[in-house]
């Protein structure tokens, strides 16, 4: 019993460390990644290379006067925040960050919500987002606020629509909704070079999975809920100090934690990136650190690819977003799901 | 017992957030500055309540979501029952039908400009 309550609290404490120790480093990346692109310098006074600019906007963040207006919906202004960072934070729980590993006579599994139905699980929270959004909106009784959290809430469920449908595709493909088995399933290679990744399987429904995590985490090209000739801030337009920054927090815990589960559905998740296998050889402790580090790996350059995204693409008009989603987005997603079904259907005969 | 380490996990990212939340109203400077407590409206006077009207289409989005969305939960168990059922071709013809459905009401909604926003 205790043994298990320290099990889990350790678990605990490294998956919630892990995201939230890398995000001033993803913030760095980010600002430093803007200024290469855009060809200047970026943050580079604090400590080596700008490293402690983070940390130092963290410390002001602390020290920042918490204006706390007077027409707000007190309980609910407050809350929105916090449901915002909670909210983003529990898909994590069901993320495997290296397979089972077999260790004090037991396996342990390096998730801290073992379920088998850890994928489901993990959309169905992730889905909770949009309510730290929309009550956030709403309790700041700001016009801008409002109609900020409105198009953030129905961007996000439009483009809910097309990231399940590639959901449903590749569950149906796998056989599994169990994300080791997900994992497994993707380990062998052709030729010995090639990892039979998901992403090979199904191209478009990477595609529309990609995309549908861009509108989901609100990043551009599709940060429609804010803009600052037409609703300034958009639903965090009250918020100040460390408020304002949960919501900051949240919105890139949130694109951590999808960018994980695009990397287990379509990249072989943990599975180790080819040639890794060569150095790991049979000692199963390094076959652990290099699946988490694998898994670091991919994880990491899906935030660059975020970063550079963002500085590539222009932003949409709000009925460009939307007929994206709704009338090109989900045919596509509904037509590949049954292309896929059909194809596997006709393969087994 | 797998639950509770997710109670445990959704409790501690809980207190998390509100020592995030604590910190900043414990340590941060304060002021009574009246004008800061004023809706934030492009420095005029704010006219009318905040919610008091807004587009349909919103509206209309979100019955829309929530129709297709639960076309797509029920097509997940379907996915996940092909693999081990004897009957394949059953499947197949249920998912058929089902994705006709989906399509009718689709071309519907496409063809009544429920999606179209602009004007």
């Amino acid at each position: 019993m205790l043994e298990a309550a320290i099990e889990i609290l350790l678990k605990t404490v490294v998956i919630l460390a892990l995201p939230l120790g890398a995000l001033p480093l993803i913030i760095h990346v980010e600002r430093r990644g803007a200024a290469f692109m855009q060809k200047r310098l970026g943050p580079n006074r604090v400590g080596p290379f700008g490293l402690l600019q983070p940390l130092a906007d963290v410390a002001k963040f602390m020290f920042k006067e918490e204006v706390h207006p007077t027409h707000v919906r007190p309980f609910f202004y407050t809350a929105a925040p916090m449901i915002a960072l909670v909210v983003a934070l529990l898909p994590l729980a069901c993320i495997p960050v290296a397979g089972p590993i077999e260790a004090f006579g037991r396996t342990i599994f390096p998730e801290v919500f073992r379920s088998d139905m850890g994928i489901f699980f993990a959309f169905a929270v992730s889905a909770l987002g949009s309510y730290g959004i929309l009550l956030a909106g709403w309790a700041s009784n700001n016009k801008y606020s409002m109609l900020g959290a409105l198009r953030a809430c129905a961007q996000m469920v439009s483009y809910e629509l097309s990231l399940s449908t590639s959901l449903v595709a590749m569950i149906f493909l796998y056989g599994t909704n169990d994300i080791h088995q997900m994992v497994n399933a993707q380990s062998g290679y052709w030729f010995g070079v090639i990892p039979q990744w998901g992403f090979f399987y199904q191209p478009v429904a990477a595609m529309l999975f990609l995309v549908g995590i861009f509108a989901e985490s609100n990043r551009l090209p599709f940060d429609l809920a804010e803009g600052e000739s037409e609703i300034v801030a958009g639903y965090h337009l009250e918020y100040s100090s460390m408020k304002f920054a949960l919501f900051f927090m949240a919105e890139y815990i949130h694109m951590i934690a999808l960018s994980a589960l695009f990397i287990i559905m379509f990249f072989g998740g943990y599975g180790l990136l080819p040639g890794f296998d060569l150095i790991a050889g049979n000692s199963p402790v390094l076959i652990v650190l290099l699946q988490v580090a694998s898994l670091v790996i991919k994880v990491a350059l899906m935030i660059w690819f975020f970063v550079w995204v963002r500085w590539t693409l222009p932003r949409f008009r709000y009925d460009q977003l939307m007929n994206l989603g709704w009338e090109r987005l989900l045919p596509l997603g509904i037509a590949n799901l049954i292309v896929t079904v059909l194809f596997v259907y006709f393969r087994n005969r | 017992m797998e639950f509770a380490a997710f109670i445990v996990f959704f409790l501690i990212a809980c207190t998390l957030a509100a020592v995030l939340l604590g910190i900043s109203s414990f340590l941060g400077q304060k002021r009574k500055a009246i004008r800061e407590m004023d809706i934030y409206e492009s420095g005029v006077n704010p006219v009318g309540s905040a919610t008091r009207q807004y587009d349909i289409k919103f509206y209309v989005t979100a019955i829309l979501f929530l129709l297709f969305d639960v076309e797509i939960v029920f097509l997940l168990p379907w996915a996940l029952a092909y693999k081990e059922s004897t009957n394949t071709g059953f499947m197949i013809g249920g998912f058929i039908f089902f994705m006709v459905i989906l399509l009718v009401g689709y071309i519907f909604v496409i063809n009544s400009k429920a999606l179209k926003w602009e004007d």
